[in-house]
């Protein structure tokens, strides 16, 4: 369990650095379950800072979301800072940006937070459905003590973690400036038990599953947004001359969005969800994401958001790469 | 307005009796998701459910539309394309069809939009009374009810054994038209229990957002940092405007290959960057908090002002399924709280 208190002084702090814009965080939300990113602009703002296991969100986003208007006359840019708080998934974000030179390190600060599993708004929400006023949520051990309406339940995690918790290897920040809290240790191993599995099914099969999931597409591109690795000035499919994937919206279109936006994020991935999370029409993205990092893994013992120091995959080469792909 | 009784056990004979003449579509489950779709036997409905993933607007205003089809090149040849046959929308919640309602505003206004409008004379609205609000259900903020008839042709209404049924109009009763043996006249009991259904149900309703005075006010702050401070966590994705049932603004293009070729509409969304880009390069809304407090200004101050009608129905979608949790309950009614 975070220490809240610890986690604001530290947000105070940073924030009161002169070389600081803001930091994001998390705060308790407007209804039911709900936690929701907030900034923090000055000292009082770190008072409604929280952190819980409804903080589901991977934060850094926001710094690759910033956007830069044009300036006034004799405006000056602000160059300053931005904060983040994060999990041990979020930190690899920012190491996979970084190895990329996204970002330049010395343009964030990093406030780590070790996390031993978070829960699934969708498995809480139906758990609890209805007209929910006051909830809390804390982590005891393996269980998730959950209150509702004063009545305290405690909840294996198992049964409301999302999959990305189960075996999570990296509960504790890859990176970061400061850590709140002490390191967890962990067992969990990534199996790729479901990937196993699907891979076992026919063409045919696999292939109708994914006409379904991806016939259930409107392309709000609420996976692109709020994942923090799709940060391509112009996405692809925003492009005009030429176009590349038509704005209609069918099976076909549908189709090569969401496999352009896999395949782009190969050896990029960190697997923080937050695709299928943001997800309206629930399309199980992290299939697609999860069997591409499995792929990796065993060709390329290549592993995403791990080391900033490390090239990019697709930016490196071993002779002894395997190529049987390459007809 | 005639007041009748539909047995439950005959509810699938009144739908069979439907599709005899009409395409209809109602509410479909799958995975996880409801969605309205065509049947073709009533059985393939669910209608066990609170509201529907996507609104049934695009059934009126499809998210993909083609409004011609061509041949390229300097003989061209342009081919309409069909406007649909005779339609009914079965299971429509009172919100929906009053987000019907709002969109009529919008394509018979300055220019009338003859695909909207074709087909919304083609359909006829057969209402299902919302019992169980959700969390983020508030309609009742409208002046509204989950069980208002309001907007629909027909209003069926769940009370137990059986539906109170309110004919609306004269499209409900053509509707009906030789179905005489399955619908009852009610009784005095039926309408108390329909009251009663209705009462449960607006008292299921716990949300509620601050309407009072809310045109004025948004004309008196759109400088105000507030939108900065609600906009910000915004990740500019389009669920809300794609989800919202009164969102109707849209993008037309030419899809063309050698030979062939056609003028598709398509849904596009406020919250896109490029929704507001002009040719020269210069954006007027180059922020996500411009799109965010656009989206809320066009909805609260706009569209009343345009149409006298707030273009939000209070169907909770937005709230529901946005990834950061901006609430356009909590935003609404703090806008009316800020300091002018």
């Amino acid at each position: 369990m975070v220490d809240e208190k610890e986690l604001r002084d530290v947000v105070k702090k940073t924030i009161s650095r002169d070389d600081v814009k803001y930091v994001v965080g998390y705060e308790k939300g407007t209804y039911g379950f709900q936690a929701t990113p907030c900034f923090a602009y000055k000292p009082e703002d770190a008072e409604k800072f929280i952190f819980s296991p409804l903080c589901v969100h991977n934060l850094t986003v926001f710094p690759m979301l910033e956007e830069k208007p044009p300036l006034r006359k004799g405006e000056e840019p602000d160059t300053r800072k931005i904060g983040v708080v994060v999990k041990g998934c979020d930190s690899r974000a920012i190491v996979q940006i970084l190895q990329e030179k996204g970002l330049e390190r010395d343009k964030v600060v990093i406030i780590g937070i070790p996390c031993s599993g978070v829960i699934d708004p969708k498995k809480i929400e139906a758990k609890f459905p209805g007209h929910i006023k006051k909830v809390e949520v804390n982590d005891e051990d393996d269980k998730f003590a959950v209150t509702v309406d004063g009545k305290t339940q405690k909840i294996p995690k198992d049964e409301l973690m999302p999959e990305k918790c189960k075996t999570c290897e990296y509960p504790n920040p890859v990176l970061y400036d400061i850590l709140i809290g002490k390191e967890i240790k962990s067992k969990k191993k990534e199996d790729y038990k479901k990937v196993n599995a699907f891979e076992k099914k026919s063409m045919k099969e696999k292939w109708d599953y994914w006409e379904k999931q991806f016939e259930k597409c409107i392309r709000c591109y609420a996976c692109r947004n709020a994942c923090p690795l799709c940060y391509c000035k112009e996405c692809m499919v925003d492009q005009l001359n030429p176009q590349w994937v038509r704005r209609s919206v069918n099976l076909s279109e549908n189709t090569a969005w969401n496999l352009l936006r896999a395949f782009h994020l190969a050896g990029r991935c960190i697997g923080c969800e937050q695709c299928e999370r943001a997800c309206p029409m629930g399309i199980p993205l992290m299939k697609l994401n999860k069997k591409i990092e499995k792929e990796i893994k065993e060709m390329f013992e290549y592993e995403a958001g791990i080391s900033a120091e490390e090239k990019p995959l697709l930016a490196m080469f071993k002779p002894d790469d395997p190529e049987e792909f390459i007809l | 307005m005639d007041k009748m009784i539909l047995l439950k056990d005959d509810l699938s004979k009144f739908i069979t009796e439907l599709l005899k003449k009409n395409k209809v579509f109602a509410p479909i489950q799958s995975d996880d998701t409801i969605l309205f779709d065509q049947i073709t036997r009533p059985s393939e409905m669910n209608l066990d459910f609170c509201k529907s993933e996507i609104p049934p607007k695009n059934l009126l205003f499809h998210q993909t539309e083609t409004l011609f089809k061509f041949t390229p090149g300097t003989k061209a040849k342009i081919e309409s394309v069909d406007v649909d046959e005779k339609k009914v929308i079965f299971g429509i919640r009172p919100c929906d069809a009053k987000s019907i309602a709002i969109l009529d505003h919008a394509f018979k206004g300055d220019y009338e939009d003859p695909y909207f409008l074709s087909r919304r004379d083609n359909t006829a609205l057969v209402g299902l009374s919302c019992n169980k609000p959700e969390i983020n259900c508030f309609c009742t903020s409208f002046d509204d009810s989950p069980a208002s008839s309001k907007y629909v042709d027909i209003l069926l209404t769940d009370i137990g054994d059986k539906y109170y049924v309110e004919m609306n109009n004269e499209k409900g009763k053509q509707l009906t038209e030789g179905m005489s043996n399955l619908f009852k006249h009610a009784k005095e009991s039926d309408a108390k229990k329909k009251k009663e259904v209705e009462k449960k149900a607006v008292d299921m309703i716990s949300r509620h957002q601050k309407t009072n005075g809310i045109v004025e006010k948004l004309d008196k702050i759109f400088e105000n940092p507030f939108w900065k401070e609600v906009a910000f966590k915004c990740v500019g994705c389009g669920t809300c405007t794609y989800l919202c049932p009164t969102c109707h603004c849209f993008d037309i293009q030419d899809e063309s290959t050698l030979t062939k070729g056609a003028r598709v509409r398509v849904w596009d969304t406020c919250m896109n960057p490029e929704y507001t880009l002009q040719a020269s390069g210069y954006n007027p809304r180059p922020a996500r908090t411009n799109r965010v407090k656009n989206r809320i200004y066009h909805k609260y101050n706009y569209y009343p002002k345009n149409f006298d009608v707030i273009a939000c129905v209070g169907c909770g979608r937005c709230i529901d399924l946005c990834p950061v949790n901006i609430d356009i309950i909590d935003v609404v009614t703090r806008a009316g709280e800020v300091k002018a």
